[in-house]
C-alpha cells in the first residue's frame, strides 16, 4: 500500500493535541476560545437536524481554520502546524457536540437497532464462500485481528479517531491479503478480494452502532481531510454497510428457503429460546471449532474446547440485548475473567506450584538471563499461545482483546494507529496520575472526562477483565 | 488474479513515472480520480499494479495491494497528473455499490479479458452504467487485457474498437503481464484530461 500517511500525515498524535489546547490557552487565543464557545452554545441550543448541524459544523471549521492562519497564536506557523490546529479544532468541538449530534434523531437509532440485528443473525451463518472470498484468503483466526480494530470504534468520540478505527482495520486486511497472495504465489490483491473480506470481517465484529458511527464520520470529519485514501476505504466501509443492509438469499447465493431457516434458527438462538441449539451448532461455530482442534494439535486438550463452544457469540458482545436474552443463556456465559479467577485461585491452593510451572522455563526469567537461542523457542512458544487464546476466546463466543496484537507482524505496519492508541494511554494516565499538572486544566479536563466516560457500556463491561490479561502478559512478548 | 505469473517485464514502466508525493494541485500538478470496473478475473489490480510498479525492479518479488493505488505521471508537456486509482469488486453481487466508488471520478477504465466474451458483455454494461449515472465529463476507456493470450482470443479487437467509438471512448488493448500499452493507457487518459483544472 502506498500513501498511508496520506490520510493523517501531517497531524501526529498527541502531542499535536495538547499544542492545540496550549494555545488555545494563550491569552492571544482568547477571540477564538470565545467564537468556539459562542458556537457549541449556539449549536446546542437547537434541536437536532442533521443535514444543517453538519453543515453548520463544516462551515464553521473551515471558517476558523481559514481565521487560524493570519492571527495569532498561530500566525506564520507551518502548514503542517496549522494542519494540526485544524485537527484540534475538529476533535475539540466534535468532543463537546458529541452527545448532541451522535445518533441524535430517532432514525438513526432505530437504523442501529435494525443493522445490528440483521449482522447478529447473518454473522452465525454465513460464510466465506458466500461473499465470493477465495479458498487461498480464507483466514477467519486472522480476521479476528481485523474485527479488534473496527470494534474500538465507540471508543473514541473525534470523528478522525473513529475513521482511525476502520482504517485500521482495513490495514490489518490488507496486510493479510498480502501475506495470503504471498503464500499462494499470486501478486495481487484488489477490490475483487478487499471488499468480500471487509463485509465478513464487518459482519462478524458488528460493533454496536455502526450506522450512526458512519454518519457521524461523513457529516463531522471535515471535508478537506476525508479524501484520498482515507476516502476510498471510507467508501468501502459504507459499501459494506449498504451491501449488509440489502443481504438477501440471493446476494448470498443461497437457496430461499435454506436462507430463511437459518434466519430463523439464527434469531432463536439469539433469543436463548432453542433448547436445542447446542446440538445444532452453527456451522460458523463448526468451522472455528476445526480450526481451534487444529492449532491445539498435540496439546492433549482440546476437550476442552469442545466443553466451551456451546456460547454463541450473541450475548456475550451485545449487552444492550441483554434484556432480550432469557437469564438462562446468559448465566451459561462465564467470561474470560471469571474462569481466570476460578483457575487462579484453584492453583493457590495447589501444594506443588512449581512443578506446574516447570514446563514453562521462562516464566520467571529476566531479560538479562535470555540467550540469543531462545528467541526462537520464546517465539514459537509465543504464537502457539497467541493461536490457543484466540481460538479459545473465539470458541467461548468472546471477542479476544489482547495485547498480543501489538507485537503481530500485521500490526507493526500500522503507522496510522498510533493516535488512537495513543489517545487511551493518554486519558490513560491524566486518570490515574496528577503529573500532567502543565495542562490546561479547565480545557482538558472537561475532554479527558467526556472521553472516558465514552466508553460505551459494552466496553465499561468488557474492560476490567482485559486490563488484567494486558498487565499480566504484556510484559512477556517485551521481554522477549 | 495471477498476475505473479507475469514474466518480469523489461523496463514497464517507462521512464514517466515519479514518485513524487506532491499534492499540490494547480494548472501544472493536475489530479484525478479514477475509478476501475470489469468483471472479477479480468487483471484489473494488475493493470494498475503494473503501472505503478513499472519503475521498480521488476526481479524484486514485491507483494502490494492494489484496491487503492496513486501515482504521479509525468508528461512531456511537464504538466504532472497524480493518478488516485479506485479499484472496485468485479462480482456480480457487488455490482450494486459501484455508484459508491465512481461518484465523483474524473476517469473510469473499463476492463475486459479478450479471452472471454463474457467479460465483454459485463464491460459494456458497466458502460451503459456509466453513460446513465456518471458525471457527463468523465473520460472513459475501454481496455482489453490480457492481450498476450491471443491464441485464445474470442473478442475481435475490431469489434471492441468499433463499440469504442460508438460509445464515445478510447480503446486500448493491453497485457498486464508482458506491461504492454499500459502506460500508453495512462498516459492518453492523463493527455484527455481538461486543464487547467481547478483545484477541488
Amino acid at each position: 500500500m502506498e500513501g498511508g500517511a496520506d490520510a493523517f500525515g501531517s497531524s501526529t498524535a498527541p502531542l499535536a493535541w495538547h499544542d492545540f489546547l496550549e494555545r488555545m490557552r494563550q491569552p492571544s487565543a482568547s477571540e477564538f476560545v470565545k467564537a468556539i464557545k459562542g458556537f457549541i452554545v449556539t449549536f446546542s441550543n437547537r434541536a437536532p437536524d442533521p443535514e444543517k448541524d453538519s453543515a453548520a459544523v463544516q462551515e464553521f471549521l473551515q471558517n476558523m481554520e481559514g481565521a487560524f492562519r493570519s492571527h495569532t497564536p498561530w500566525a506564520g506557523s507551518s502548514e503542517e502546524e496549522l494542519e494540526s490546529a485544524g485537527e484540534g479544532l475538529e476533535k475539540y468541538i466534535m468532543t463537546k457536540l458529541y452527545n448532541r449530534v451522535f445518533a441524535s434523531v430517532p432514525e438513526d437509532v432505530r437504523s442501529d437497532e435494525e443493522l445490528f440485528e440483521k449482522m447478529s443473525l447473518l454473522q452465525q451463518f454465513i460464510h466465506p464462500e458466500n461473499l465470493d472470498i477465495k479458498p487461498e484468503y480464507q483466514n477467519e483466526t486472522s480476521w479476528l485481528l481485523a474485527q479488534k480494530e473496527l470494534q474500538k470504534i465507540n471508543m473514541y468520540k473525534a470523528p478522525r479517531d473513529k475513521l482511525a478505527c476502520i482504517l485500521n482495520c482495513c490495514k490489518v486486511i490488507n496486510n493479510l491479503l498480502m501475506n495470503a497472495s504471498h503464500m499462494s504465489n499470486d501478486d495481487a490483491h484488489g477490490a475483487d478480494e478487499f471488499l468480500p473480506v471487509l463485509i465478513y470481517v464487518t459482519l462478524k465484529a458488528n460493533p454496536p452502532q455502526l450506522h450512526s458511527n458512519l454518519l457521524y464520520i461523513q457529516r463531522y470529519r471535515s471535508q478537506s481531510r476525508l479524501v484520498s485514501e482515507a476516502q476510498y476505504f471510507f467508501t468501502n466501509i459504507l459499501s459494506a454497510e449498504s451491501f449488509i443492509w440489502n443481504i438477501d438469499a440471493e446476494s448470498l447465493s443461497m437457496d430461499e428457503r435454506d436462507f430463511q431457516k437459518k434466519m430463523d434458527l439464527a434469531r432463536e438462538r439469539l433469543l436463548g429460546l432453542s433448547a436445542g441449539s447446542e446440538n445444532q451448532d452453527s456451522e460458523t461455530n463448526l468451522v472455528v471449532r476445526e480450526h481451534s482442534s487444529q492449532t491445539m494439535k498435540g496439546s492433549g486438550s482440546s476437550d476442552v474446547n469442545l466443553s466451551l463452544k456451546d456460547h454463541v457469540q450473541g450475548p456475550v458482545q451485545d449487552k444492550r440485548r441483554e434484556s432480550d436474552v432469557s437469564s438462562k443463556s446468559v448465566e451459561r456465559v462465564q467470561s474470560i475473567s471469571d474462569l481466570e479467577k476460578k483457575g487462579a485461585t484453584e492453583l493457590l491452593k495447589d501444594d506443588d506450584l512449581s512443578k506446574i510451572f516447570q514446563d514453562y522455563p521462562f516464566l520467571f526469567a529476566r531479560a538479562g538471563d535470555l540467550t540469543v537461542a531462545d528467541v526462537d523457542t520464546l517465539l514459537n512458544s509465543y504464537k502457539q499461545l497467541v493461536l490457543r487464546y484466540v481460538a479459545l476466546s473465539q470458541g467461548m463466543g468472546i471477542t479476544p482483546e489482547t495485547p498480543f496484537v501489538q507485537s503481530t507482524q500485521t500490526a507493526s505496519d500500522l503507522q496510522i494507529s498510533e493516535e488512537p492508541e495513543n489517545v487511551k494511554n493518554v486519558v490513560n494516565s491524566c486518570e490515574s496520575s496528577e503529573e500532567s499538572n502543565k495542562a490546561s486544566e479547565e480545557i482538558k479536563n472537561e475532554i479527558t472526562e467526556s472521553e472516558v466516560g465514552n466508553v460505551s457500556t459494552t466496553r465499561a463491561a468488557v474492560d476490567p477483565s482485559e486490563r488484567t490479561l494486558q498487565d499480566e502478559s504484556s510484559d512477556q512478548p517485551e521481554h522477549a | 488474479m495471477g498476475c505473479s505469473s507475469s514474466l518480469p517485464a523489461s523496463n514497464a514502466g517507462g521512464i514517466g513515472n515519479i514518485n513524487n508525493d506532491n499534492s499540490a494541485t494547480d494548472s501544472k500538478n493536475l489530479k484525478l480520480k479514477l475509478v476501475l470496473l470489469g468483471d472479477s478475473g479480468v487483471g484489473k489490480s494488475c493493470i494498475v499494479l503494473r503501472f505503478v510498479r513499472g519503475q521498480f525492479d521488476p526481479t524484486s518479488k514485491v507483494t502490494v495491494g492494489a484496491s487503492f493505488l496513486s501515482q504521479v505521471l509525468a508528461l512531456e508537456d511537464s504538466t504532472t497528473v497524480k493518478f488516485e486509482i479506485w479499484d472496485t469488486a468485479g462480482q456480480e453481487r457487488y455490482a450494486a455499490l459501484a455508484p459508491l466508488y465512481y461518484r465523483g471520478a474524473g476517469a473510469a477504465i473499463v476492463v475486459y479479458d479478450i479471452t472471454s466474451e463474457e467479460s465483454l458483455n459485463k464491460a459494456q454494461y458497466w458502460v451503459k452504467e456509466l453513460q446513465k449515472h456518471g458525471s457527463q465529463d468523465m473520460i472513459m476507456a475501454l481496455v482489453g487485457n490480457k492481450a498476450d493470450l491471443h491464441e485464445k482470443r474470442t473478442v475481435s479487437s475490431q469489434d471492441a474498437q468499433e463499440y469504442a467509438d460508438r460509445n464515445n471512448m478510447f480503446f486500448v488493448e493491453t497485457s498486464a503481464k508482458t506491461a504492454d500499452n499500459i502506460n500508453q493507457l495512462f498516459e492518453e487518459i492523463a493527455k484527455r484530461l481538461p486543464r487547467p483544472t481547478p483545484p477541488s
